[in-house]
This record gives structure tokens, sequence and C-alpha cells, in this order.
């Protein structure tokens, strides 16, 4: 970039003047190249790919009862987003990550928030351990923090269920009804620090002037924190708000390490497990095509929620 | 100008070379016929890649060591194995993206139940030349099970008869036997259970495997006639399963803990559940599982006649290890196959009833020391001789995922036993009909 600033200075007018910007130009996509390079391989052509395989399902093509032991990829059109729009297990599923999105994600956003506001305010003196110690969950990948979650619900092993049986309360975090609370315990114990930080970023980003502009007008510190701080966290919250909303959808982890001790949450108990299904063989129909028809529909949802949610903040802000 | 010439130079030739490999990737099958001829060879140095699913546990010879001494002895026939680390449908999935992509392993375990849709997805390659040679090595039955429409896939390897566990010393603490009979085997658990123990357990989890080993001895599910599939999985025999299991569960007679979670092993090691039907394949998991509690008190069992078959049952699980699209070597991959499959003292200690009759199986010494210096070889093969035939439909592990969740149901109350097999059917034409395979009446 100080190269493009240098050439032009130097050599105004002349006929160099376009190369050196050209050169200057290569040099920049040089730089964008690693970026760029794998952004297209990783991101842009599978998407492209999924797109293209969603209009097509295998199908034995052999003769026979065993279709001949041969396969092929036949072009079905629309046929398979069809399925996926009119499917029931598609809709209950969808269903499902939504309750678990918004009795989740608020209480996950509110306590990242006040924990945030907790760790900046003067009442703790050493910040940092406090802030290293609730971001420690997002540490542990999400299958291993499923999988220990899965041994603290288990009623045979748990020390939580003993220890509440004990004192006469008799709890099964596997009971049909409780199953998506006890997912959503595992999704707010891992994200509420991660919440938390981006929160808390944002309140140290807050000029200290306002506070002692408002303390000299006499504001207590719940005032400051009412009115200085959380109006001023609002990009933050709308931040966390979205990239939370965007992951539950995803939901995926959870129901699927707790389907070992829980067989009773089906293949399809989120979108996602049910395109992973789906791509298996596990589900009928089975298949990338259907699968892919499946992520497809999936990410519109979530798309249009997360836009639905961002143009209501905007309004409810004007 | 030049020295960008060059750079341009560079870039094409490298594009060249890239794309040179690529199509050295794509070309596998269509150069398949000249790497046959060379194959003949005997000084060629070829490389076999295996994937398998063996357990591979502690007290287990391991496949490599097994491997590592072939490659002794074979140095031009040099393997690779390779263990997967999942459930099935996963290396299901992970194979068949390989085939597609041409990298996938020469040799691969398949259970019997899988080899249907493998074959279905056009995974396999027609060994039929060269599994004939080593025919007389197998139990016939077990032989047949890795082939479809007259062609061969493999090797058999194991084959997964249902016996029953019992802890025999808690039995007779309680005063009571093994069955014989329906009648007896719910009155008995009712009995056990009025002292908190259990001799049967409901595994929903294992629906899908074994239900159909129970209810299928009876009368087979999948039948092909005029090229189309016959579907009845709601036989007598599955009714009888179905009411055993849901006499079982109304009178709290038998645990629902899934197979596969810890609750399960805990209710072995607390010794809550004293009594179980499983496939040979779970002693030794259930020794390592035990450890030192209860050793020298459990024996196994043959079924009794409680499912209105006079104890006769079907494979719960069983593999054998199938040759893969575009092996480039597929008959040295068979010519180790067939050793590997026939080395019956250490693929015993993987805990594998053997498909192989080259030699007997012996019990190894951890199993009887547990097992009360139980024969238990000699138990397994009677199983195995009370086994009847059962053939899979093409994409059954969707039926069994289907039937594994309408058993979870089953086990809280929210449906009935029978409704399983009713899903089985629902799921099973459906499935056929999604792989555009015909499906009769």
């Amino acid at each position: 970039m100080s190269a493009t600033r240098r050439s032009s200075a130097a050599r105004p007018g002349r006929a160099g003047r376009s190369d050196a910007v050209k050169r200057a130009e290569r040099t920049g996509w040089a730089f964008m190249a690693p970026f760029g390079i794998l952004f297209i391989v990783v991101f842009i052509i599978p998407i492209i790919y999924a797109i293209y395989s969603s209009f097509f399902q295998d199908v034995a093509s052999g003769g026979g009862a065993y279709g001949g032991g041969t396969m092929v990829n036949k072009f079905v059109g629309l046929a398979n987003f069809r399925y996926v729009v009119t499917s029931a297990a598609f809709w209950s599923g969808i269903g499902r990550v939504l309750i678990y999105t918004l009795i989740q994600v608020p209480i996950m956003i509110i306590a990242a928030l006040a924990l945030a506001m907790v760790l900046d305010s003067y009442m703790v003196k050493h910040v940092t351990p406090f802030r290293l110690g609730y971001f420690l969950p997002y540490a542990i990948p999400g299958v291993v923090a499923s999988i220990i979650w899965v041994f603290l619900y288990n009623p045979q092993i748990s020390p939580i269920v003993k220890g509440l049986s004990s004192i006469g309360i008799t709890v099964d975090f596997f009971a049909g009804k409780v199953v998506l609370a006890s997912m959503a315990n595992i999704t707010t114990w891992t994200f509420t620090g991660y919440n938390m930080l981006i929160f808390l970023a944002a309140l140290q980003a807050i000029p200290h002037d306002l506070y002692e502009a408002a303390r000299i007008d006499g504001a207590t510190g719940l005032q400051i924190a009412l009115h200085i701080k959380l109006p001023n966290v609002r990009g933050a919250a709308l931040l966390a708000m979205l990239l939370s909303i965007i992951g539950t959808i995803q939901l995926f982890n959870e129901p699927q390490v707790m389907q070992t001790a829980d067989p009773g949450i089906s293949n399809s108990f989120t979108p996602m497990m049910m395109a992973m299904n789906t791509s298996r063989g596990t589900l009928t129909p089975k298949g990338n095509g259907p699968a892919s028809a499946i992520a497809i529909v999936m990410a519109l949802i979530a798309g249009v929620l997360a836009f639905l949610y961002a143009w209501i903040e905007r309004k409810v802000n004007e | 100008m030049i020295s960008e010439g060059k750079r341009l130079l560079a870039a094409v030739t490298s594009l060249a070379a890239l794309s040179i490999a690529l199509s050295g990737c794509g070309s596998s099958g269509a150069s398949k016929s000249s790497s046959e001829s060379e194959s003949s060879k005997s000084d060629e140095k070829v490389q076999i890649t295996y994937l398998h699913r063996l357990p591979d546990k502690p007290n287990m010879t391991p496949v490599n060591d097994i491997v590592a001494r072939w490659n002794k002895s074979h140095p031009n026939i040099q393997v690779k194995a390779t263990k997967f680390n999942g459930k099935s449908a996963e290396m299901i999935k992970k194979l068949e993206t390989d085939v597609k992509a041409g990298n996938a392993p020469d040799l691969a375990q398949v259970g019997y139940a899988e080899l249907p849709e493998v074959y279905t997805k056009s995974m396999l390659e027609d060994v039929s030349a060269e599994a004939s040679k080593y025919k007389d090595n197998f139990s016939p039955g077990a032989y047949k099970l890795m082939g479809i429409d007259g062609k061969m896939f493999g090797l058999p390897q194991d084959t997964g008869p249902l016996v029953y566990f019992y802890n025999k010393a808690e039995f007779d603490k309680l005063g009571i036997s093994v069955p014989t009979s329906k009648d007896e085997l719910i009155e008995t658990a009712k009995k056990a259970a009025a002292q908190g123990k259990y001799i049967m357990s409901y595994q929903p989890d294992e629906a899908g495997n074994m239900m159909p080993g129970l209810a299928g001895a009876t009368k087979p599910w999948y039948t092909v006639k005029n090229d189309a599939w016959v579907v009845d999985t709601q036989t007598d025999g599955s009714k009888q399963v179905a009411d055993v299991y849901q006499q079982l569960l109304d009178a709290k007679a038998a645990p629902t803990n899934p197979r596969w979670d810890p609750s399960f092993d805990a209710s072995l090691k607390n010794g809550q559940l004293i009594g179980t039907v499983g496939s040979a394949w779970e002693a030794p998991l259930i020794v390592d599982t035990m450890g030192d509690t209860g050793k020298g008190e459990w024996r196994v069992a043959q079924l009794g006649d409680w499912f209105g078959n006079s104890g006769k049952s079907s494979p719960d699980g069983g593999s054998g290890v199938a040759v893969l699209k575009g092996s480039k070597h597929p008959e040295q991959a068979m010519e180790f196959l067939n050793w590997f499959n026939t080395q019956v003292k250490d693929l015993t200690s993987q805990g594998l009833v053997l498909a192989a009759t080259t030699e007997e199986a012996k019990t190894p010494e951890s199993w009887s020391s547990f097992f009360g210096d139980q024969d238990l070889m000699k138990e397994f093969a009677t199983a195995n001789k009370n086994m009847g035939d059962f053939t899979y439909m093409p994409g059954f592990s969707s039926v069994a995922a289907a039937m594994t969740e309408t058993a979870a149901k089953a086990a809280t109350g929210q449906a009935k036993v029978a409704d399983i097999f009713s899903q089985a059917q629902t799921t099973s034409v459906a499935t056929l009909k999604d792989y555009g395979l015909a499906v009769a009446k």
C-alpha cells in the first residue's frame, strides 16, 4: 500500500505509473492469496458443490433385487427440496432448535452480560483469574464437553443425580421434556464465558470520561451501569445474539453425543443431525442429494432469522 | 518482461503437472487391466491396505501384530492395517466417499447386515474367482453371506450367534435356573426383579441388531421374488419377541439401559444385571468391563425356547472382510485375507467366533477364568449350529436406526414393543423405494 503512494508521488503523470500501480495491485493480490485460495477451496467450492449435488439422488440402476451393484447419480430437479420442505421430521427438528434458541440464547446472553458488568465494575479486584475461569469451558471442544456432561447426567454414575436423590429429589436429565434443557445447559456452560468476553471488550472500550462526568452529576454505580454501560454495549449484544442464534440453529454436538445415552434422541432430532444421518444412509431418503438440500434449506432459514433479528433490533433502536 | 514471462511459464508448467497428477487419480479405474497383468509378476512388491473395526483391547492379540507376522513372511505383499474408531455407519460413509474418490483401502470390514447396502452402492469388487479358491476354509453358511447375485466380494471373518450370559452364583443365591420356556422366563424375571436383580435386559440401542436376530430365526423378514423385495417384518417370530419384552417392561423386570452407555456397564458391575442375551462377541467385552468383579461366577448358556422357535436365533452382528472397488491388487488382497481370517488363535482373542473351519478355536485363558472354566467356544459352536439364515435388505442401516428410535420410546412407555416391528415394515419399504429397488405387492 505504501508502495502505491510512493510510486504515484514520485512519478506523477508518467507512462510508468500504470505499471507500478499494476505491480502494486499484484502485490496486494499476492498477500490476499493465502486467504483467497483457502476461502475458495474450503468455502466457496463446497457450497457450490452442495448446491449442485442437491439436485441429484443416488438410485440403483442395474436392475434385479440389488440393483445389480451399480448406482447412478440421477438428476431429480427440485425433488430433494420438495422432500425437505414437506418433511415433518425436518420441521419438528427446526421447531426444536427454535424453542432451544428462544430459551437458551436470552438466558446465556443475560448471564454473560451480567458477568461482564460485574467484572467491569470496581467490585472485582483481580479480573484476570475470573475472566480466564469463565472463558475456560469454551476452550474445551464441544464434543468433549458433551461427553463429560453425559456422565454427569447419567443416573447410574452421576454425582449430581445421586446427590439430589439423597435429599429426596429425583431428576431424569434424559426424560422426554427435560432432554432439551439438559442440552441447553451444556451450551450455556460452554458459551457464556465466550459471550462475556465480547461484552467485556465492549465495556472496556467505553471512554472513562463518561463515568467521571456521570459521577460529578451525582449518578450512582447502578445508574452508570444502566444508563451508560448498557446502551454502549448494544453493538456487542447484537453480535453476540447473531452468533448465538446461528450457532444454536446448527445444534449438533450435544444431541449427537447424548444419543449414546438416550437412543430416544432420533436421527433427525435437529436439522444438522438429520443432514448428517441422511448422508450416512441411516435415514430415508438417503445420500448426499437430500442431505445437501437439508443443509441448504437450513442455512436459508438461519440466514432469514439472523437478518430478521438484526432488522428488528435496528428498528427498535431507531 | 522476461522475468514475468518466466513466471508465467512456471505457473503454466506447475498447473500442467498438477493436472497430470489429478488425472492420475481419476484414471485408476481405466488402468486396472494393466496393473492386473503387472501383479502377476511374482517379484513385484504390492501394498495392501486394510481398514477394520476389531476391538483391539489390551487383553487381545493386536491386529497389527498379526499383520506384522504376515509382512515378515511375505515381503512382496505388504499389508497396512488401520483401525477405524467409530460406528459402522460412519465407516461405510467414509468408504463410500473413498471409493468415489478412487482412494479406498483394498480391504475393509463389512458387517453381513451391511453387505447388501454396500453392494447396491456399488462399492465392492467382484472376486468370485479368488474366493472360490479359499471356500473350503470357511463354514458354508458364513461364506454365503459374503456373496450376492452369485458373485463373491470377500471372505467371512466371524459369526454372531446369540447366547445367554448369566451369573450362576447369583442365580443359585436366588434359587433360580436358566429358564427353558417363555412363561418360565417371565416368571423367573419377575421373581428376580422382586429381589432387585434382573435376568434380562432391554437394550433400545441394540434393537435394530438384536431384535431381527431373535425374530428372524422363526421366519426371514426379507425375501426376493421375481426381482422384487417381499418385506414382512411382523412375523410370528417378531410378535413373540415383542410379547416377551413387552411383558418384561410392563412388569419392570428388565432394565432399559442402552447397551453402549456407561450405565449398562455400571448395572453389570454393581450386580443388578445378572443375566442378559448377547452376541458371542460380547464375551470379552463383558470380561473387560467387569475386571475382577464376579470373576468365575458367570456362565454362558444357549437361549431357551423363549420366542417360540425352540431356542433358534439368527446372527446379531458378525462380519466379513470385503475387497473394495478400485483395489489394484485384488488377488494379493484375497491371499492375505484368507491367511488373516484363518489365524484362529489370534482372532479368537479379539472376541470373534470365527467363520474359519481350518482349526478348532480354543477358549482363551482370560475368558475361561471369568466364566468358571467353561468351554465357551463349545457353547458358541453349538449356538452357531442353531443359527438360522437371515438375509438383510440393502439400506438396512436406516431400518435399524428407525427400530432403535421406536425401541427407546417403548422403554419409556410412549410406544409398544410391537411398534418396533411395524416401524421396521414402513421404513424397509420406504428405503427400498428410495434406493430405486422394486418392492412386491
